[in-house]
């Protein structure tokens, strides 16, 4: 595999896959990984090792309801989508991102100081 | 309820397993797909699309994991929650509790007792096989066996291992100061062999002991072993000392002490030894000696032992027509002989406090609702939250669960206590010493408690979240509930079971009243009873024996403050049988239907003693050479109508011992076979009993047991080798002989209290919320000028209106299931209309006064205050 890959910062993988599911559709797993590498334009790629146990874990926690539907291929495939609860987490999540990269580009433009 | 199906997860991890499977075979399937659109062959392709997803089995495990610790981490936030919350409420929580626990304590108390007596197998090894065998005479209710007849059922037949007898009589042990009466048990051969138990310390008897004339052997009881010996492990050997005035003492050694669990025939056993059967008097056929039991073998039903057995007695009937020819044979699983008729009061007990338990779980729920109700803001917020209907229903359910675990454990530490109570209230009951607290009776206490967690909870925890999620739809707050309504039925059949067992109550503690009312027809106060240890062994001489017994008469009667002394073999007024056929030698004919009596043997001061009158004749006198008999006036109104039976000789055809008998008189009736029993014909042989079992009556002039001392000393003084014991006044022996009726009538009456109370309790809660929830509406009528005494009345016809349909429903029920005491009462019908008119007042007495607080709490309600709060 010649492509670069980038792989997510843990805990990053939530915010992503809540923000995926924020348009209101439902998505199964693999469709959320290929939405994720298809907006970050490749940059991003989900670790498929870590995608499932995320969504089952936000599925217990009750950010995401999932259901058993079919693809348009009529497949079996699990689908998940977003409740209320999972809307306001994003919110949370959302923000508390921006405050860290936010502070991490400050510290990164930041002078260097010598004590 | 997702911690429940997270539990399911757990236990029955195939399922989840399998929905993973299929997810992630997807997800490989669409890779796999992508990678071939792109270019790559087929087996490339799947390859790398699995080798993209990592470590196959590994991701099902780590997903599953998450499922599972997910869950368990859930169930503990939701127990946890539930803690804080019940916290929170501590009157809410305490009453809650205390109603659980009374419910589930009684409950368990009862199982304990259930599981002790009836349940659980008697103390030996494979006792299901063990069976009791009497013999029945179509004549004579004599179920006890001669020894020879037993040795041949043991002989001849195939369905038992072994069968043996035993008998046990009263014995005084002359080793310490004054003779100490001592129970001796005197067993056939195979005693030890049947019950399958060995001793623990010592052995059985030889073959050379159980012969008439062998050597002297004893083995004793593990109680009488840590009486008198301190448990000393070099007993064997050590003697104790026997014997009557006659032939000296004897010394026996100590051969064998069996183990504590080992209590035949009696609880209160002390020594076993052997009965020889080929002692020359225990030849005869006629003789009734022993209780028979044995020990079926492996396999065989109780049907083909007794078709066996009869097969067997068939044939010695035609071996010894005249004696066995008429007999046959009764076998009785051994349990069943055990715990005779203490089955159906311990079941009805179950029964009542199972409604008990029922009542106090729908206590609960109405409790619960209304705190669903009061909580219901806070629900809909959850939801709106998103939180699932499942996850809120889980929550809820493990608030109840705490509290009905909470409520066993307190439950179960009442129904420890209560064992003790049992016990020392019931100690005649069969058996009532093995009742404790053991594993069974705490896993019990929890299967209740999850059953309360399930009857309590689900109703509420469902209709509190339905509601909520209407309201969080629609996004305002219901001021009235309907779950109001439920409570109101909730209520109404809380009132209906309190009712259904208070009848029960009523009609037991009616018929004990009753009972005490009875006229027995002879006196019960100022006697007093008691026995002088004898053996059957010296009726050998039975001149010997009357003289004694005459002797011991005369100095009772000698004593200053003792107006009469007699013996008797059975206590008047204490339940017995002993029915006789008797043939009158002249004034019947044949076709007349056959003289039946109840048979009892006295001596002549008897009637005098107990105050029953002579009606007819004379008071018979023991008269040389003839044998004198006195008869009731219901003997004489049933079989002699028109005509006196003074001077005619009765008989009993098949009694060796009793010759025919000349009438002398007829007395009064009395109720000699139970208090509860009309008198029925009696007849008295009049001669002074003076076997083993023989009671001796003191008429005192004061209180009876302040003579107890005196009587004791002064039979001392003339049998210095005999003792003196079970000295009681004889009204408390007949109410002793009741104690399993007065403690049945006694647990209904406190579960039926208990089910009022609890009853009283829902009402008033129910009441109380209704007043809470119509507050405002409440404010305004009064403000608008509805008069106070409107409002009282308004809450107290909701209140009884409630309690009345609850207790029509509640004598219906009664009227169905009072049925089941119908062998118990006495003196009442099981529909007595005053009995259940007493329930109903009682019920809707106290119903008022429960609806009464919180109507007059809502009258006094100050419309202003009111209308500021909404």
């Amino acid at each position: 595999m010649g492509t670069r890959k980038n792989d997510i910062l843990q805990g990053t993988l939530v915010l992503l896959v809540l923000k995926t599911l924020a348009s209101g559709r439902k998505m199964h797993g693999y469709a959320i990984t290929s939405h994720i590498q298809r907006i970050s334009e490749n940059l991003l790629r989900v670790e498929e090792g870590s995608l499932y146990p995320a969504l089952h874990r936000m599925e217990q926690d009750g950010w995401l309801r999932a259901e058993w539907g079919q693809t348009e291929k009529n497949r079996d495939a699990r689908f998940y989508s977003l409740t209320a609860k999972g809307r306001k987490q994003l919110a949370q999540e959302q923000e508390s991102w921006s405050r860290l990269t936010e502070g991490v580009a400050r510290v990164l433009r930041g002078p260097l100081e010598v004590e | 309820m997702a911690w429940f199906g997270r539990l399911w997860n757990v236990l029955r991890p195939s399922r989840l397993q399998r929905d993973l499977n299929r997810e992630l075979s997807f997800h490989v399937l669409e890779r796999t797909e992508e990678l071939e659109a792109g270019g790559m062959n087929p087996e490339e392709a799947a390859r790398m699309a699995q080798l993209q997803l990592g470590n196959y089995p590994l991701q099902v495990e780590r997903t599953r994991d998450m499922d599972i610790q997910q869950g368990l981490e859930a169930t503990l936030r939701n127990l946890r929650h539930a803690v804080r919350a019940l916290a929170k409420a501590p009157g809410f929580t305490a009453t809650v509790v205390a109603t659980l626990a009374l419910g589930i304590g009684a409950n368990s108390a009862v199982f304990s007792a259930i599981y002790a007596v009836l349940l659980r197998p008697l103390p030996f090894p494979n006792a299901d096989r063990l069976v009791t065998l009497s013999q029945l005479n179509p004549k004579m209710r004599e179920p006890f066996v001669a020894p020879a007849r037993l040795a041949d059922w043991n002989r001849l037949n195939t369905t038992f291992q072994a069968i043996t007898g035993y008998y046990s009589e009263d014995e005084s042990e002359l080793s310490g100061e004054l003779p100490e009466r001592l129970t001796r048990a005197l067993v056939a051969r195979r005693f030890l062999e049947v019950w399958g138990v060995a001793p623990q310390l010592g052995r059985d008897f030889t073959p050379l002991e159980e012969h008439f004339g062998g050597p002297p052997a004893v083995i004793i009881s593990d109680r009488f072993w840590r009486r008198r010996f301190n448990a000393d492990p070099n007993v064997i050997g050590k003697t104790l000392r026997f014997g009557t005035s006659r032939s000296g003492p004897q010394l026996v050694p100590i051969v064998g002490v069996m183990p504590a669990s080992f209590q035949f025939p009696l609880r209160e056993v002390d020594l076993w030894s052997p009965s020889p059967d080929d002692a020359f008097f225990a030849h005869g056929r006629e003789l009734t000696w022993y209780s028979g039991v044995g020990r079926l073998k492996t396999g065989v039903t109780l049907a083909q032992a007794r078709s066996n057995l009869a097969a067997v007695q068939a044939e010695l009937g035609r071996e010894f027509p005249k004696t066995d020819a008429q007999l046959s044979v009764e076998i009785e699983p051994l349990k069943d002989a055990t715990i005779g008729a203490v089955r159906g009061s311990l079941w009805i007990l179950f029964g009542s406090v199972s409604l008990l338990l029922l009542i106090a779980c729908t206590n609960v729920a109405a409790l619960l609702l209304s705190r669903a109700a009061a909580r219901q803001q806070e629900i809909s917020v959850r939801f709106s939250l998103g939180a699932s209907r499942s996850s809120v229903v889980g929550h809820l359910l493990a608030e109840v669960f705490i509290l009905a675990v909470s409520g066993a454990a307190v439950g179960l530490l009442l129904a420890g206590a209560a064992a003790a109570v049992f016990r020392s209230l019931a100690k005649d009951l069969p058996r009532i010493q093995e009742i404790a607290l053991d594993w069974r009776i705490v896993f019990y206490s929890l299967a209740c408690a999850l059953i309360a967690t399930l009857v309590c909870g689900l109703l509420p925890a469902i209709r509190g979240t339905r509601n909520a999620l209407a309201d969080s739809a629609r996004g305002t707050r219901t001021t009235v509930s309907g779950g109001n309504r439920t409570q109101f039925v909730l209520t109404g059949v809380q009132v209906a079971l309190a009712v259904t067992l208070l009848s029960g109550a009523g009609l037991l503690i009616r018929s004990l009243q009753q009972l005490g009312r009875v006229s027995p027809g002879f006196e019960t106060e100022h006697i007093l009873t008691f026995q002088v240890s004898n053996a059957w062994g010296e009726t050998a001489d039975m001149k010997a024996v009357v003289r004694r017994v005459h002797r011991i008469l005369d100095t009772l009667q000698a004593l200053p403050g003792v107006e009469a002394a007699a013996t008797t073999y059975d206590l008047p007024g204490v339940p017995s049988d002993y029915q006789v056929e008797l043939k009158a030698d002249q004034g019947r004919a044949e076709t007349e239907p056959k003289v039946i009596a109840e048979g009892r043997t006295v001596s002549p001061s008897y009637f005098a003693a107990l105050g029953i009158p002579l009606l007819a004749g004379e008071t018979c006198r023991e008269e040389a050479g003839i044998y004198t008999m006195m008869v009731n006036r219901a003997f004489a109104n049933a079989y002699f109508a028109g005509s006196s039976p003074v001077g005619h000789h009765l008989s009993q055809p098949d009694n060796l011992y009793i010759p025919s008998s000349v009438v002398r008189g007829v007395v009064g009736d009395a109720r000699e076979t139970g208090l509860d029993r009309e008198p029925v014909p009696t007849v008295y042989w009049c001669f002074s009993p003076g076997q083993p079992g023989t009671r001796y009556l003191a008429r005192t002039h004061g209180d009876p047991r302040s003579m107890s001392e005196t009587i004791r000393r002064a039979v001392h003084q003339i049998e210095p080798l005999r003792s003196v014991y079970d000295v009681a006044p004889l009204a408390d022996q007949i109410s002793d002989a009741y104690s399993e009726n007065r403690l049945r009538t006694i647990l209904l009456a406190f579960f039926a209290s208990a089910a009022i109370l609890l009853a009283c309790v829902g009402l008033y809660g129910t009441i109380s919320y209704a007043v809470n929830l119509r507050k405002r509406e409440v404010g305004l009528r009064l403000a608008l000028g509805a008069m106070r005494s409107q409002v009282v009345r308004h809450f107290l016809t909701q209140g009884l209106l409630v309690s009345a349909l609850g207790c029509l429903a509640g004598i219906a029920m009664a009227l169905a299931f009072t049925r089941v005491l119908a062998g118990m009462l006495y003196g009442v019908s099981a529909n007595d209309p005053a009995t259940l008119a007493g329930v109903a007042i009682v019920v809707l007495s106290v119903s008022f006064l429960a609806s009464l607080l919180p109507a007059v709490r809502a009258a006094r309600l100050e419309p202003i205050e009111v209308l500021r709060d909404e």
